[in-house]
């Protein structure tokens, strides 16, 4: 009897000390048909036969210690393996990840395209026209006749005597007007390019972008300008901005407003972006003057409307910090690999 | 136009209002302030006299001075040549805040130095409005006896303290480049009354003229002009001299300053000729003239045909609105004088003006349209000033042609709608206010009030909304409420173009394609070598330089330069593209330009590089087309024979939509690269007019089979000039309905195989939609297409 336990303990700690390799000469040591225990049953010819059960039973008690003990024992090696293994496996995890190089919208893109679908939002389409135009779109259509003083305030680059690089994308409105006379009323925004003789410098070019917005219907105000400019300045800058009506001039409007909007980088405390004064100039504005409509064929005592016109290389400088409009015409894939997002 | 708020005080009582309070409320009012600039500068100025003058021991041109200022007695170290004994100055004290700094006590050449004596110049007073006699050109201000020692105001006793505004005129308000309509617009900003000389009808005297004017130009609708037979040349009063040097104007004599206050006050130019050049008598505006004339600059300019001439005798005299003429100039003896002022076409006074290159104040006045009774109002002002300050006798009466297009007129806006565009509540009290402030005439009728306009703002004030434009210009719109419009609710959506462009933009970005935008102008090398050009170039009449002459007709040459300039500055694999409309005498067409340089894919880390090649660009625009719904079948695609110049011969391609060019890509010619420095570019341009007007394929699910599909892979000896595409046409005819896809994915040249032949490898998946296919069955159709193939391509199964 002293045998079984003497044998058990033998074995336990045999186990205990195995490593993978040993593990398997063990089990065939103590539990293959040849091994330790099983020569055990040699000993039931010695025994009673009331002995013979519990003898029996207490060698297979012993076989499966052993066997759970095996077990356990390979269970816990393998374990021990499998992070050793993975151990090894172990990665850098700062190294630079592998993911498609993408490219990026050019900010002017950006901008156009953030306008776009504010405007689009509010049931605004989006309206195009060419760039080779006729003076009758580009000027006198938005009232300002041959000999106007306004067509002093932009040097045009013309084609023939009536043909030019369109000089703003009024001209895109004037035939969206003339188009939509009879089928009012009229929500659109034109974005586009457009040409002027400048020279170019940090702050000038030759030829930039606008985004011209128009709105004719009936009982349309100066409110509505406002609230439709209030609204397009919190999505494109920031959503606490304020904005503010300065009385100007453009041909085609009356009244005509200048609007400025609180400075989106101090929130109109005063900083080096906004001068100091907390309002940054951003776009021009006004109600569609009645001779504009009249020329398209618009009844002026039903109908009124809103214009407004912005800069869009002015917002990609003012919304990404951009001091240089001629950094938008080089192309350098350092400068746009800025604009991931 | 130059605001000096010392003259605007002559009409303007603006006590308590700061040079900013007045800013601010210009800025409110539509009047943008560009600059502000102080005419002198000077904190800490004194009265001093030079009590001692020494030459200075260690210097051949300094002086050491005491200066008794008053209070005390100061050392100062002085370098200017009229520093003497006995001379009253202005003396900066130390801690003087001067244009040039700030004074600090100190010691020159071992001498003590405790302030400064100063000349005009160093307080910032330009030479320019000097009088030509000033003592402080050269050095240091002379103070006459009105000046006692130990007083500080100084700049203001002479004249010279003044803040100049230089504000922006918006086009339609021409009359504010006069004195008089700005202060009227000040008064109207202000809310402050406006007292203006009354000059109105001093020019109706004279005796009878037999002076003869008259204008050969419509050009020239209305002139006036009065021969003055006696006047007395001398210096101008020190009030005119002041208000011309703010303006930047030099002063000459009392009859040259005189024309000129009078154009700044009236914003009418005036013209006065020495009446010994005009012997006949006689004035005659031409458009006719062509030659050469020499102003009173003493430049010659060439007169062409259209320039408005003042003639006399068939001789010019003068450049009408710009300049006049040497030959009748005023001069130091002059005694008598001809007085012109006349209306000439803003729109033609612009032309010559700016093909001379002569931007006088006259032109700048004349360009932007002058109010229609400028004419007499500057006549008028003009006889007042040479009978006051020229002693000026022997008028003859106005003479005139033509008649000043003005007659009085009433605008009618009612209170509804005002309120109904503005989308505010104004009262009639608030309308009416306006009006008055604006000192126009204005009644009340019911809802209705009628404004009376003057003859300076006619130009301006036309319509209803005009009216409704002052209202809301100087009233306070800041508490303005914000409404959105109530309108019909409608969808707005992109057009089929619009949406194109983004899908494009959108793989090509996930593709590491980086957007650009380029040039439209371009020079005529750029059109020379357009790509597929839209057709005959279209061309600026008069471009800024030959750089940017001509409306581009192709993207390619944009693409290169922006490629050229990221490699110049060591930007390598340079993927770009851009989207734009290209023109030419056919009209507008929209294109995408798409460039290719070094890797499309470059991980070092994963030693992946994918480097661009001709399957690479064709990938990029296959998957363009598709991603539109576009496949081949409706396309073709063919070997380039549209332009072997720019691309390479035989690894470029065309795309034929609609049987017309779609797309042309591949690799660039060598030949044509080097010309421009640069190697293996793969570019592609393709035209998207047609793919917005085109109806793209439907989007179908696709049909998954529920049983299973076999693969079968082939490997045939064929020769060189066998396409892929013909062998997998053949596939699928020979293979019908149970030929699921085949593709090649292997192409094999080279070692082990014979020249002139090329080994390729196909994989063919068949699959039956109705039941399970058995071995035999794919044997079967595989067999078939195997004797297919090698019959019809004369090849042989390896």
């Amino acid at each position: 009897m002293l045998d079984l336990e003497a044998l058990k303990n033998e074995a336990l700690k045999a186990i205990e000390e195995a490593d993978s390799k040993t593990l398997e000469d063990l089990r065939i040591e103590y539990l293959s048909k040849k091994g330790k225990v099983q020569s055990l049953m040699a000993q039931m010819r010695d025994l009673s036969a009331e002995e013979k059960p519990k003898f029996g039973q207490m060698v297979n008690d012993l076989k499966n210690s052993i066997q759970e003990a095996m077990d356990l024992k390979k269970e816990k090696l393998e374990s021990a393996m499998l992070n050793a293994r993975l151990m090894a496996e172990k990665l850098d995890i700062t190294l630079d990840a592998y993911a498609p190089k993408q490219g990026t919208l050019h900010p002017l893109t950006l901008v156009q395209n953030e306008l776009e679908d504010v405007f689009i939002g509010m049931g605004y389409n989006v309206a195009e026209g060419p760039e080779v135009e006729s003076d009758l779109y580009n000027f006198t259509k938005a009232n300002t006749p041959e000999g106007h003083p306004a067509r002093d305030m932009q040097d045009t680059f013309y084609i023939d005597p009536t043909h030019l690089l369109r000089s703003q994308t009024t001209a895109i409105q004037m035939r969206v007007l003339e188009a939509d006379a009879n089928n009012l009323p009229i929500k659109v925004i034109c974005p586009g390019k457009v040409y002027r003789r400048d020279d170019d410098d940090a702050t000038h070019s030759h030829q930039f972008m606008q985004c011209e917005g128009l709105v004719i219907g009936e009982n349309i105000t100066v409110a509505d300008l406002k609230g439709t400019l209030e609204l397009m300045i919190h999505e494109l800058f920031d959503k606490d901005a304020k904005i503010r009506f300065r009385p100007s001039y453009f041909p085609f409007t009356e009244p005509s407003f200048e609007v400025d909007m609180t400075c989106h980088i101090c929130h109109g405390k005063g900083c080096p972006t906004c001068k100091g004064t907390g309002w940054i100039e951003i776009l021009g504005s006004g109600m569609v003057h009645p001779n504009v409509l009249e020329m398209a064929g618009i009844d002026s005592k039903k109908y009124t409307g809103f214009a407004f016109g912005v800069g869009i290389e002015r917002v990609a400088m003012l919304k990404y910090g951009i001091t240089d409009i001629r950094d938008l015409y080089t192309n350098d894939i350092r400068f746009l690999d800025g604009f991931k997002r | 136009m130059k605001l000096s708020l010392k003259w605007l005080s002559d009409f303007i009582d603006l006590s308590g209002l700061s040079d900013e309070q007045i800013i601010d409320q210009m800025v409110k009012c539509g009047f943008e302030v560009e600059s502000v600039e102080k005419l002198s500068e000077g904190t800490n100025l004194v009265v001093g006299k030079v009590i001692e003058c020494k030459d200075h021991p260690n210097s051949d041109h300094l002086h050491v001075t005491k200066t008794d200022i008053g209070t005390e007695v100061l050392d100062i170290v002085c370098g200017a040549p009229n520093c003497r004994q006995g001379l009253k100055v202005i003396v900066a004290k130390v801690g003087a805040k001067l244009p040039g700094g700030e004074i600090k006590a100190g010691v020159i050449r071992g001498e003590a130095s405790n302030g400064m004596l100063c000349s005009l110049k160093e307080l910032g007073i330009k030479e320019e409005i000097l009088p030509a006699d000033s003592p402080s050109i050269n050095g240091i201000e002379e103070l006459d006896d009105r000046f006692e020692v130990g007083d500080t105001d100084i700049l203001n006793k002479l004249g010279y303290e003044d803040t100049i505004l230089d504000v922006s005129i918006y086009a339609n308000r021409p009359d504010c480049l006069s004195m008089y309509a700005m202060a009227k617009e000040m008064g109207a900003i202000l809310n402050r009354k406006v007292t203006l000389p009354d000059f109105n009808g001093v020019a109706n005297i004279g005796d009878k003229s037999d002076f003869v004017l008259t204008s050969e130009s419509e050009n020239c609708p209305h002139f006036l002009a009065k021969v003055v037979n006696k006047v007395t040349i001398k210096e101008s009063p020190d009030w005119m001299k002041q208000h011309l040097r703010a303006n930047g104007v030099k002063c000459i004599n009392n009859l040259v300053d005189i024309s000129n206050y009078v154009m700044l006050e009236t914003g009418q130019p005036l013209h006065f000729y020495d009446l010994r050049s005009n012997k006949a008598k006689e004035i005659t505006v031409r458009d006719d003239y062509e030659g050469t004339y020499t102003a009173l600059d003493g430049i010659e300019y060439r007169i062409e045909k259209g320039d408005l001439m003042i003639t006399s005798e068939n001789k010019p005299i003068g450049i009408a609105g710009i300049m006049g003429g040497d030959n009748t100039k005023i001069l130091d003896d002059t005694s008598s004088l001809i007085i012109e002022a006349a209306l000439f076409d803003h729109a033609q006074i612009r032309r010559t003006a700016n093909r001379l290159g002569l931007q006088t104040e006259a032109a700048a006045r004349f360009s932007k349209g002058l109010e229609p009774l400028a004419q007499n109002k500057a006549v008028d002002r003009a006889v007042q000033l040479l009978i006051e300050l020229a002693d000026a006798s022997g008028f003859e009466e106005t003479v005139e042609y033509g008649k000043p297009d003005y007659e009085p007129y009433e605008i009618r806006e009612s209170l509804t709608h005002l309120n109904a565009l503005i989308g505010k509540k104004y009262t009639m009290d608030e309308a009416v206010s306006v009006m008055k402030r604006l000192s126009f005439d204005v009644r009340v009728e019911k809802d209705d009030f009628i404004t009376s306009i003057p003859s300076y703002r006619s130009t301006d004030l036309v319509i209803p909304e005009d009216i409704d434009e002052e209202i809301v210009r100087l009233t306070d719109f800041d508490d303005l409420t914000a409404t959105l419009p109530l309108m019909p609710q409608t969808v707005g959506k992109l057009t089929s173009i619009q949406k194109i462009r983004r899908v494009i933009r959108d793989i090509l970005t996930k593709h590491g394609f980086y957007d650009t935008v380029n040039y439209t102008l371009v020079n005529d090398k750029y059109i020379r070598e357009a790509i597929l050009p839209a057709g005959k170039p279209v061309e600026l009449i008069s471009p800024l330089s030959d750089a940017r002459r001509y409306v581009r007709t192709s993207l390619m040459n944009s693409l290169l330069e922006a490629l050229s300039y990221n490699l110049d500055h060591n930007n390598g694999n340079v993927n770009i593209f851009e989207i734009s409309k290209v023109y030419s005498e056919n009209g507008e067409e929209e294109r995408l330009g798409i460039i290719m340089e070094g890797n499309t894919i470059e991980e070092k880390l994963k030693h992946l590089v994918l480097k661009a090649d001709f399957y690479v660009i064709k990938g990029i625009v296959m998957e363009i087309l598709n991603s539109l719904g576009f496949e081949l079948g409706r396309i073709q695609l063919k070997e380039n024979d549209l332009d072997v110049t720019h691309f390479h011969p035989y690894q470029s391609a065309v795309l034929i939509m609609n049987n017309k060019p779609l797309c042309i890509f591949g690799k660039l010619h060598p030949i044509y690269l080097r010309s421009l420095k640069l190697n293996d570019v793969y570019y592609a341009e393709m035209i998207l007019d047609d793919l917005a007007s085109t109806n793209p394929g439907k989007v179908k699910a696709p049909v998954i089979s529920k049983y299973p599909a076999v693969s079968r892979d082939i490997s045939l000896m064929v020769k060189e000039d066998v396409k892929a595409a013909d062998l997998l046409a053949c596939i699928k005819k020979a293979g019908g309905r149970l030929v699921k896809s085949s593709d090649v994915f292997d192409v094999y040249m080279g070692e082990h195989i014979e020249a002139g032949y090329k080994s390729i490898s196909l994989n063919i998946v068949y699959e039956d939609k109705e039941k399970t296919l058995k071995t035999e069955d794919v044997n079967d159709v595989h067999n078939k297409v195997v004797e297919e193939l090698l019959s019809r391509f004369d090849a042989t199964q390896r």
